[in-house]
């Protein structure tokens, strides 16, 4: 612990002060060329036709990429996995998000590639997009995915990510109340200082160099590697300089078409986004649509949740089948409940691809828990600390896919808000602890739910 | 067009209607102005001409002809850093990195007008700088030490540059 609460020098600290840390767009490399992206102006449509010619033939422009240029057009974040990719690198048949790119200029400067990338003629039939995760279900709803309007491939080619533990209907029989309630927090978009950067450089040895304000730089070395079907020793990603990313630099969002126009150009290719691309085809936290009902006996004790959530994925899959597994797993919050019946829904629209921020899956299910113990607290008339502690998580206690609780915080948390907020808890609870329940501790619903940590 | 940059004398080639960001970062080299938005609504760009803290995204660069410009370069070295880079240091007022420059230099000039250590007022003079990183408490701390002229023993917050482990914590 000689780490904790002591004042240690930052690494980076002088050169950040003297302005002399190398951020991605700080790189100088001669020759290089800028490169600017010919985007989706609608949110859904069919590309009926995609004439780059004139762009290609305007002075001062170096390479022109569409989807003809990548060996391999679609690769997942998460093929790694053995998920299935879904999303083009650059759109060939359609475009299903406004923003989409569907070319990438390299020229001169950026005003020339800009200009090249306006040329591109581009001729689309406009299609009825999809915004709402509710009405991704109705029969009427427009189509928008070759998988279906929600993602298929959980384990055992199951729609959903599901959880079933205990008996709900018990739970929901033994009941005095059931307690409701829908939350839906928005999209957020991260908003880093630096937008997204890539500069990638061809090396005399056939390598390409790239420059990367990724936070994941191995997933954008195999990404990189794949759709250009290379070998990773080909790649020489650096990284680890990012001026604020927050989960939204987790996709490799830039460094796969500068690459691809560094290759085809034979010169240092530059990518940076500006902030308007930032805000509005940078991928953001998801919009998600959240419903909760609980089985609750009138002294504060849950017996059964059940969970249904619409987790907004924008218009392809990258992340969000592993965001909403993590939220699944936490859809309990810091509680106990034995009796559950989750089921989680990836949801397609025509938003922009939804992504990693800050918690990825969970801070949005512990918005929708930890409001849900107060509705329960007020609907019942009891102290909505004295129901947190009630139903906290102890050792031994388990979690929705079965982890033992070992070490949990739970009670001590919840005790020092309450003091902080001078708070007076009742004797009972004051002076609980977080040891495992036993004896008159160890309430009906959870005899034989308890696991022994020992075991684990 | 002529500019003073950090107190060297440089002609410009670049057009009048270039901006003075473009001018530093492509044409000069100097890359501690950031372009965060290029729109004037984040601040990483700013410089100060003639001691003014200005956005230099948005600022033509053939509208300032003859003027001395700072950036953080002219502000301090690694080796002997000046005081508002050391309160920065010594209060870890610098998250990312990406918008300290603009920090660096606006809070360099509101301690120059005779700004103090009042929180509010450093608000106010820091305003339109944004910082996603740091919720902007460690940079009010560090302006306001920086107004009161604080000294600070940077050995065991600063690292010598270059410098790539956790010092004491290895």
């Amino acid at each position: 612990m000689k780490a904790v609460g002591a004042r240690l020098p930052r690494y980076d600290g002088i050169e950040h002060v003297t302005g002399r840390t190398q951020f991605v767009d700080d790189v100088r490399v001669p020759g290089m060329l800028w490169a600017k992206a010919l985007r989706s102006p609608v949110h859904s449509a069919e590309i009926k036709g995609l004439d780059v010619s004139k762009a290609e033939a305007m002075p001062g422009v170096h390479a022109v990429i569409t989807w003809k240029d990548v060996p391999l057009l679609e690769y997942g974040h998460l093929s790694a996995l053995g998920i299935p990719a879904d999303e083009p690198l650059l759109a060939r048949d359609d475009v299903r998000y406004k923003g989409q790119p569907i070319a990438l200029v390299a020229a001169e400067d950026e005003e020339t590639a800009a200009a090249a990338a306006d040329a591109i003629k581009l001729d689309l039939e406009e299609r009825t997009p999809l915004f709402d995760i509710r009405k991704a279900f109705d029969a009427d709803a427009p189509k928008i995915h070759q998988w279906g309007n929600w993602y298929p491939h959980f384990e055992n080619e199951m729609d959903r990510r599901q959880i079933r533990k205990g008996s709900i209907e018990e739970a929901f029989d033994k009941a005095d109340v059931i307690v409701q309630g829908v939350y839906r927090p928005a999209a957020i978009e991260h908003v880093p200082l630096e937008t997204q950067v890539a500069l990638v450089v061809p090396e005399a040895n056939g390598r390409l160099t790239i420059y990367s304000c990724t936070q994941a730089l191995y997933f954008s070395l195999g990404v990189v590697a794949a759709h250009l079907q290379v070998p990773l020793n080909k790649l020489k990603v650096v990284g680890g300089t990012v001026g604020g990313g927050f989960g939204g630099k987790v996709d490799t969002a830039s460094e796969t078409m500068s690459a691809l126009a560094a290759r085809k150009s034979g010169r240092p290719v530059k990518w940076r986004w500006t902030r308007e691309e930032e805000f509005l085809c940078s991928s953001t936290r998801a919009p998600w649509h959240m419903e909760i009902a609980d089985a609750v006996t009138k002294d504060g004790w849950i017996l059964g949740r059940k969970m249904l959530t619409l987790h907004d994925s924008g218009a392809y899959a990258r992340f969000s089948p592993y965001g909403l597994t993590k939220h699944s797993f936490h859809h309990t919050g810091a509680y106990t409940i034995p009796n559950l019946h989750f089921d989680g829904f990836v949801v397609f629209t025509n938003r922009v691809p939804t992504t990693a921020m800050r918690g990825f899956g969970v801070t949005s299910v512990s918005f929708a828990t930890e409001t849900h113990m107060s509705r329960i607290a007020h609907e019942l008339g009891l102290d909505p600390y004295e129901v947190r502690l009630r139903n906290a998580n102890r050792i031994g206690d388990t979690s929705p896919n079965r982890i033992v609780y070992t070490d949990p915080s739970t009670v001590a948390v919840v005790k020092a808000l309450a003091g902080g907020m001078d708070v007076e808890l009742g004797s009972e609870y004051a002076s609980m602890t977080r040891d495992k329940r036993e004896g008159d501790l160890l309430p009906e619903h959870l005899v034989g739910q308890l696991a022994d940590p020992e075991d684990h | 067009m002529n500019l003073t940059v950090n107190g060297v004398a440089h002609e410009v080639d670049s057009a009048p209607l270039s901006t003075l960001l473009h001018v530093l970062r492509e044409e000069l080299g100097i890359t501690s102005p950031k372009a965060g938005c290029e729109q004037g609504g984040c601040g990483a760009c700013t410089v100060l001409v003639d001691g003014e803290p200005r956005r230099s995204c948005l600022t033509a660069v053939g509208a300032i002809d003859g003027a001395e410009v700072t950036t953080v370069e002219g502000l301090g070295t690694p080796e002997a850093l000046s005081p508002v880079q050391q309160a920065f240091t010594h209060h870890y007022a610098a998250q990312c990195g990406f918008c300290t420059s603009g920090m660096l230099v606006a809070a360099e000039a509101y301690v120059r007008g005779g700004g103090t250590d009042e929180p509010e007022a450093i608000q106010e003079a820091l305003a339109g700088h944004v910082c996603r990183c740091t919720g902007y408490v460690k940079i009010i701390d560090a302006v306001a030490a920086f107004a009161r002229g604080e000294e600070f023993d940077l050995s065991t917050t600063a690292a010598s540059p270059g410098m790539t482990n956790l010092g004491g914590a290895q």
